[in-house]
């Protein structure tokens, strides 16, 4: 990493920690602060948004380590997470505390992320694409028609207690989602940091290649996809516990499809890039949603809510425009203003 | 025993429908090597467009799947031309993506179009049914059947016998060899875009013969199509009509035995249980050409 002129590592501890200037250190403390404050002034709506954009970041933060890192497909994300929640759901209404099912939820969407991703150590690329979008159908195809699960009406989790404590409103939520987001996502950068994360990277570059290095692909192909599921079924428990109900409808392909479009727009294989894929697309989705009573109200004749289609042909939009002009995105372009930012006044 | 004929014969005229689909997305794959979910979309336009000229504008019924061919090769170029080909040497998995973010574009297009609603029309081919040794044979899916075996055909004559059916032939071997013995690759894509989509427009045609053309319509025979694909392998044209057939007959006798059992919905689902066996135990499929990785 390029980093400003002047600064230099005297310990191993500088040499590996994230955070390396005390500019970065300052802005990420306002950071923080600002974030952690947005409930004594943001409205339900800018709390609603910002609890949501977490969990996604959670969920996509778990594909960018299946995905992003290993290099292994997944088109089933949405479905792991609704393993998730459905877990949390159950274990919660049969009395378990939300503080236990949380956990739980993670291991139950890991262990059948080990089965969902076994086909990963025949195939690969687009068939391994293609298996993980049938183990979302069967999964989801399981869960409509299960009694455990409430079928298509769904279940209703209670909110998360501490004693007479209830959790129930965008507001409390938010103390729990985004110190959880912000845990995943250390967890998450300091893992691709690792031997795990370096592995990972070796796999994704050329599998064979990583193979004859010495690492085990059945073992750390399993392990990636347990991980990435993991951080599904936490995003899961904890979008059922916003939302008070699970159901099937939440947890569909085209969601599958938009969390990889998100770490294709923000950029493979960057813990910032989930950051902004997520950020952008969500907040260009918000836009969509805001923008189409108005478009329905100018073009009278299409008479129907136009919102879902209309995020459709946006969002596939998006994609395109990104494949051609930035395949690398947004956290490329980050990097570039980063650099260019830091050598200012001079080009090179 | 005549129950289980049955089933088959149901599910073989099914799988003749899932076959056309396969086959535009084998078409595809054996010229460009990418596998295009696209084609499910192009197969909800082309039925869309037959909508348009037969029902809504009230051409011919010669001249409005002369004018929707046109369309659908119109929509393949199109997207060959701006979405495909910027995509020429990157990797295969930024191509394949780029078909599912033509997918989504053109899905939610789809959608806008219909309204939430369906569209139908008045039925062209000979209704009623057949009783060959007791067992119901609708004549419309006979119809399709054929319709399906003449596509493949036709296809079939075109790449024995016509010069730039030869070009990509060789093309499909190998870009670079093609490209210096004089043949246009770009072109060859082009063209192969174009008459894939015609190929998914007369399945989608021949879909909503059967069915009515609503919004799930394009997904699930786009998913069926490519388990068909798959089944057969992905490079092999004659692969995809077997596969599409047995397809069709095994997730019909699969959904007849077993939807009393688990109170149904089984058809949907067991393509895809189909396609999880089919990677794990046999990723090339029947006949596909098997790859041997090197570092």
């Amino acid at each position: 990493m390029q980093r400003p002129c002047g600064t230099f590592d005297e310990t191993y501890g500088q040499d590996t920690a994230v955070i390396r200037t005390r500019a970065q250190w300052g802005l990420v403390i306002a950071g923080l602060i600002w974030l952690l404050t947005v409930p004594l002034y943001g409205g339900d709506y800018v709390l609603g948004l910002i609890n949501h954009i977490s969990i996604l970041i959670i969920a996509v933060l778990g594909l960018q380590i299946t995905t992003g890192y290993c290099g292994l497909v997944s088109f089933g994300q949405a479905a792991f997470m609704a393993v998730g929640a459905y877990t949390s759901a159950i274990l919660t209404l049969n009395g378990l505390p939300f503080w236990l099912a949380l956990p739980l939820a993670g291991l139950a969407a890991g262990l059948i992320g080990l089965i969902g991703g076994a086909p990963s150590l025949r195939v690969k690329g687009f068939y391994l694409a293609l298996a993980t979008l049938a183990v979302h159908y069967v999964i989801m195809y399981l869960i409509m028609h299960l009694s455990i699960t409430g079928a298509t009406a769904g279940l209703h989790p209670p909110p998360p207690r501490i004693g007479n404590f209830v959790f129930s409103s965008d507001k409390t939520m938010f103390y729990i989602i985004v110190p959880l987001m912000l845990l995943m996502t250390y967890f998450a950068k300091n893992l691709a940091r690792t031997k795990l994360g370096r592995a990972f990277v070796a796999i994704r570059d050329n599998d064979l290649a990583a193979k004859v290095m010495g690492i085990n692909l059945y073992y750390y192909k399993l392990l990636a996809f347990f991980i990435g599921c993991f951080f599904a079924g936490i995003a899961g428990s904890l979008l059922g516990h916003w939302w008070h109900v699970v159901a099937p409808e939440q947890f569909t392909i085209v969601q599958s499809l938009m969390y990889v479009g998100m770490i294709i727009v923000g950029g493979l294989g960057s813990i910032a890039g989930v950051f902004f894929g997520v950020i952008s697309l969500r907040l260009l989705d918000e836009a969509v949603f805001l923008a189409a009573p108005s478009l329905s109200a100018a073009f009278p004749q299409l008479a129907m809510d136009i919102a879902a289609p209309l995020s459709g042909v946006v969002f596939g939009l998006v994609i395109i425009l990104f494949l051609i002009f930035e395949p690398r995105g947004l956290a490329h372009r980050w990097e570039i203003f980063k650099t260019s930012y830091r050598l200012y006044p001079f080009s090179y | 025993m005549t129950e289980l004929l049955q089933y088959v014969v149901t599910g073989l005229m099914t799988g003749g429908l899932y076959a056309m689909v396969g086959l535009s997305i084998v078409l595809v794959y054996k010229a460009t090597e990418v596998v295009s979910l696209a084609h499910g979309e192009l197969l909800g336009f082309g039925a869309l467009f037959f909508w348009l000229f037969f029902v809504a504008l009230g051409l011919p019924l010669w001249l409005s799947i002369l004018v929707m061919l046109a369309c659908s090769a119109l929509l393949g170029f199109i997207i060959e031309r701006f979405a495909m080909r910027p995509l020429i040497g990157q990797s295969l998995f930024s191509a394949f993506f780029m078909t599912v973010a033509v997918y989504l574009m053109l899905d939610g297009i789809f959608a806008l179009i219909l309204k939430g609603g369906a569209v139908g029309w008045p039925a062209f081919l000979p209704a009623g049914n057949i009783y060959p040794g007791g067992i119901r044979i609708p004549l419309t899916s006979l119809a399709t059947l054929g319709i399906c075996l003449s596509l493949f055909g036709i296809l079939a004559a075109f790449f024995k016998y016509t010069k730039i059916g030869l070009g990509m032939r060789a093309t499909a071997e190998d870009h670079q060899l093609s490209q210096s013995a004089g043949i246009n690759v770009k072109w060859v894509f082009l063209v192969i875009w174009a008459i894939s989509a015609m190929a998914a427009s007369i399945a989608g045609v021949s879909a909503g013969n059967i069915m009515a053309v609503h919004y799930y319509l394009p997904f699930f025979i786009l998913m069926k199509g490519l388990v068909a694909a798959l089944f057969g392998g992905l490079d092999s044209i004659p692969g995809v009509l077997l596969g599409g057939l047995i397809l069709g007959a095994a997730e019909s006798v699969a959904a007849g035995y077993l939807d009393p059992i688990v109170g149904g919905g089984v058809q949907e689902v067991a393509a895809f249980v189909f396609l999880l066996v089919i990677l794990i135990v046999r990723p090339y499929g029947l006949f596909g050409l098997v790859r041997i990785e090197r570092i």
